[in-house]
């Protein structure tokens, strides 16, 4: 159902009530239980929050059934007590400054959490949207949360699965809908808000950032892209499976839609093993990933989209030796596309994954320097003293984040989203002493 | 040419000359579209290998609409002809952006090309007006072309089908209004209020995009027109980001309202670098504004379901691909990148929609892609 002005402000002035009366009786710690308890309850393979999510989910999403199960999996395993605990710590330096004045340097400081939270959820990815919220709860704050309509279902069910364990603190997140067109509702959100969290493209970041108070702190995350890296090192017959079944898990996982999801592996020449096997066990475990997780029903220019690459390289690949398709043997569920030449390709999603050979780390960089800023992610296998000096070069380069192949879909939650802390942006100071 | 390929070519121009009335039956259109698939696997060495990829070849292949479709971006990375290359009497270049590579169509002949042109064209804009008036009424419409001539753009098959088209059936004082990149819109203007003072119609061909432009220019200089009746337009689509974009609708409703020239009377052209064939809204033959284009006896449009390959039912939106036996010397079945349906039109014949380029396919993630990033 779609929000009104109306609506809207009374969302607004219930959850700061409700947001008086936590700041006054739970403590930090608390919520921190609460949302843990929470996660767990997820986490629970007959949770009645799960199933409700894997009925209702897919029709906005797209995702298969399957597909939202891992969702789950991954956004509620990476929530638990010393996860939270330690997104706090490492943020604010305690997780108790929320509560009272800790003894920072030489004198004692207190964070004061905004008063009025928006979050604009974009995007079918559930998790960060559900990351978004938990630190809206973790502050203690009112949390007004526009969701996405890719995904409507994930925010509302966490907010009522919090109000199973925690009826008060569930009060301080309302989550509701308006289409994007409706500007009044938008400014109605925005006009008491001190703090806004925006997902989506660079347009609706720009045009929300606008249309926000000039003394709100804006948090904006666009849209990016990843891509991963394979070592000579790691491209040995007896962890070629292995590293297959982890890259094929970091390319399949939320069907690619994902700003984590790699677009492109380059794999180094001259291993025990050369890029082409990588990119035929690549195949294989993509299969054997859709065979356990479907990949969603496509719109007609998505599939149009998977049509136009894979014709396309299949044509070259006939008379062309660079180049080598894979791709499942029936419908457009996986394509693997093995291509000779070191520029990075944007692919066009949907399981559709590029593998191109390269001379080692430093052509990698040349390649990727054009879309440097809009890196998110880039895998590496193996972590190893090389890889250290490469994630140097990609720091430089404006690149946010450098992990092992296989954990691409897994940030911690003390993660820098897009190079910036998550909960420290949101708090002032007020020090005494 | 040796008297296979003569033989075939005879062929299809015997089916162009025909003209688009009389529709080739089922097995008419298979006979030769095989022959010419055969031909075509048998001269080009990579669409030989592609076919040979997908396990269908003339053997194998028993029904016109098995025959592999040669992506329209394999016309970027090979010089797929049926004949030695270096002896093509013509080569188009698609306009394509500065970061990809032009795809490029050869021609051995110009024979077919401009039989196609010719024939088509006439049936779409100008044979209503034959009927009315004798056949010399096809030559007496001044044509005010908004492209570059031929002699300025050589490799455009856009410019060199406006050259044949003027040739044939336009007036002496005939002109192109893009010169050097821009369009000449005082001399367009000018022109326009001559023929108007003279009572005289008008024949205006272009792109969608050349005529925002002029329907801009008209609007800041607060001018309005009403041709003659008998005027008419050609435009053919394609906004590429050039311009303002407008909808079909809205541009049409624009030739009415500013130019005084009516709906029924603008006609769509739907064409390709890679193709010899265009095709057109059936709106001047029907005499009613139509969306529907019309396939002539000599080609045929599949629309494909991209998440099966195979043909889209009735009415569902797919992937436009052409058979086009003017292609003889190229690639006769294309696999477009726009998205059309297909229908059987109010007068009962099988009628086809140009929606647009199956670009823009919403994201549903937070992943930037293919379409919504730029490398370069």
């Amino acid at each position: 159902m779609s929000a009104t002005i109306e609506t809207i402000r009374e969302a607004v002035s219930r959850t700061r009530e409700a947001r008086e009366r936590v700041q006054q009786h739970r403590s930090t710690d608390a919520v921190i239980g609460v949302l843990t308890q929470t996660a767990k309850n997820w986490l629970d393979p007959n949770s009645p929050w799960r199933k409700r999510a894997v009925e209702y989910a897919p029709r906005h999403s797209g995702f298969s059934e399957a597909m939202v199960q891992e969702a789950i999996d991954l956004t509620f395993g990476a929530i638990n007590y010393e996860s939270l605990g330690e997104l706090l710590d490492r943020e604010l330096g305690n997780r108790r400054v929320l509560d009272e004045f800790c003894l920072r340097g030489r004198v004692q400081s207190r964070a004061i959490a905004p008063r009025l939270l928006v979050h604009f959820l974009a995007g079918n990815v559930p998790m960060p949207g559900i990351v978004s919220i938990c630190c809206g709860l973790l502050l203690r704050t009112a949390n007004l949360v526009k969701v996405s309509p890719r995904d409507p279902v994930f925010p509302s069910l966490f907010i009522e699965s919090v109000r199973e364990v925690d009826a008060e603190l569930a009060d301080c997140a309302a989550s509701t809908d308006w289409s994007r067109g409706e500007l009044a509702l938008t400014q109605t959100a925005l006009e008491d808000a001190d703090a806004v969290i925006a997902y989506g493209d660079d347009h609706t970041i720009s045009a929300l950032r606008q249309l926000a108070t000039p003394q709100a702190r804006f948090l904006g995350y666009g849209h990016k892209l990843s891509f991963a890296v394979v070592a000579k090192e790691a491209m040995t017959e007896e962890n070629l499976p292995q590293l297959a079944q982890a890259a094929a898990f970091d390319a399949s996982v939320y069907d690619q839609l994902g700003c984590l999801s790699p677009h492109v592996y380059y794999v180094e020449e001259r291993g025990q093993l050369g890029p082409r096997k990588f990119a035929a066990a690549l195949a294989d475990a993509m299969a054997a990933y859709q065979a356990r997780v479907p990949r969603g029903q496509l719109s007609v220019e998505e599939a149009a989209q998977i049509a136009k690459f894979r014709s396309s390289y299949e044509f070259r690949a006939a008379s062309d030796k660079r180049f080598v398709v894979w791709s499942s043997a029936a419908g457009n569920d996986w394509t693997v596309i093995y291509d000779d030449s070191p520029s990075f390709i944007p692919s066009c999603l949907n399981r559709t994954i590029f593998v191109k050979p390269t001379d080692g780390y430093k052509r990698v960089l040349d390649a990727i320097q054009k879309i440097a800023s809009n890196v998110s992610t880039v895998g590496v296998a193996p972590m190893h003293e090389r890889a250290a000096g490469f994630a140097g070069d990609l720091a430089r380069m404006g690149v946010h984040r450098v992990c092992p192949i296989g954990q691409m879909q897994r940030p911690p939650l003390s993660w820098h989203h897009d190079g910036r802390p998550n909960l420290a942006d949101l708090v002032s100071w007020t020090d005494l002493g | 040419m040796d008297k296979v390929a003569s033989d075939l070519q005879q062929r299809v121009l015997a089916l162009i000359s025909r003209g688009v009335a009389q529709a080739t039956t089922d097995e008419e259109f298979d006979w030769l579209a095989r022959d010419v698939f055969a031909f075509q696997y048998e001269r080009c060495e990579v669409y030989r290998a592609y076919c040979d990829r997908r396990k269908q070849t003339p053997q194998s292949v028993a029904h016109w609409k098995e025959i592999p479709a040669t992506p329209t971006s394999a016309f970027k990375d090979f010089a797929l002809t049926c004949f030695p290359v270096e002896q093509a009497v013509a080569e188009f270049h698609t306009s394509g952006t500065t970061r990809e590579q032009a795809g490029k169509h050869f021609l051995e002949t110009l024979e077919l090309y401009h039989a196609a042109i010719g024939v088509s064209f006439a049936a779409h804009l100008l044979d209503e007006n034959a009927e009315m008036n004798g056949r010399d009424a096809r030559s007496t419409l001044p044509m005010m072309i908004l492209t570059p001539s031929p002699e300025e753009a050589p490799h455009s098959s856009l410019s060199h089908m406006m050259g044949v088209v003027m040739e044939e059936f336009g007036a002496d004082d005939s002109a192109y209004y893009v010169e050097g990149g821009q369009l000449l819109l005082e001399k367009l203007v000018r022109d326009l209020c001559e023929l108007q003072w003279a009572h005289e119609p008008v024949f205006l061909l272009g792109t969608a995009f050349a005529f925002v432009h002029l329907f801009d220019h008209l609007d800041q200089q607060n001018l309005k027109f009403d041709m003659s009746e008998g005027s008419r337009v050609m435009e053919t689509g394609g906004f590429k980001g050039r311009s303002r974009e407008l909808s079909k609708a809205d541009l049409y409703a624009l030739f009415e309202r500013v130019l005084g020239i009516p709906t029924t009377r603008v006609v769509n052209e739907y064409g390709m670098t890679e193709l010899s064939t265009q095709f057109y809204d059936a709106t001047m033959l029907v005499g009613k504004r139509t969306d529907g284009k019309t396939v002539p006896p000599w080609a045929r449009v599949l629309v494909i379901d991209p998440n099966t390959g195979r043909e889209a039912a009735g009415n569902e939106r797919g992937l436009i691909r052409i058979f086009d036996l003017a292609n003889l010397w190229s690639m006769m079945c294309v696999q477009t990148e726009d998205l059309g349906i297909r229908r059987v039109s109010e007068s009962g014949v099988m009628e086809f929609e140009v929606l647009g380029r199956a670009a823009g396919a919403e994201v549903r993630g937070c992943s930037l892609n293919a379409e919504n990033i730029v490398v370069e």
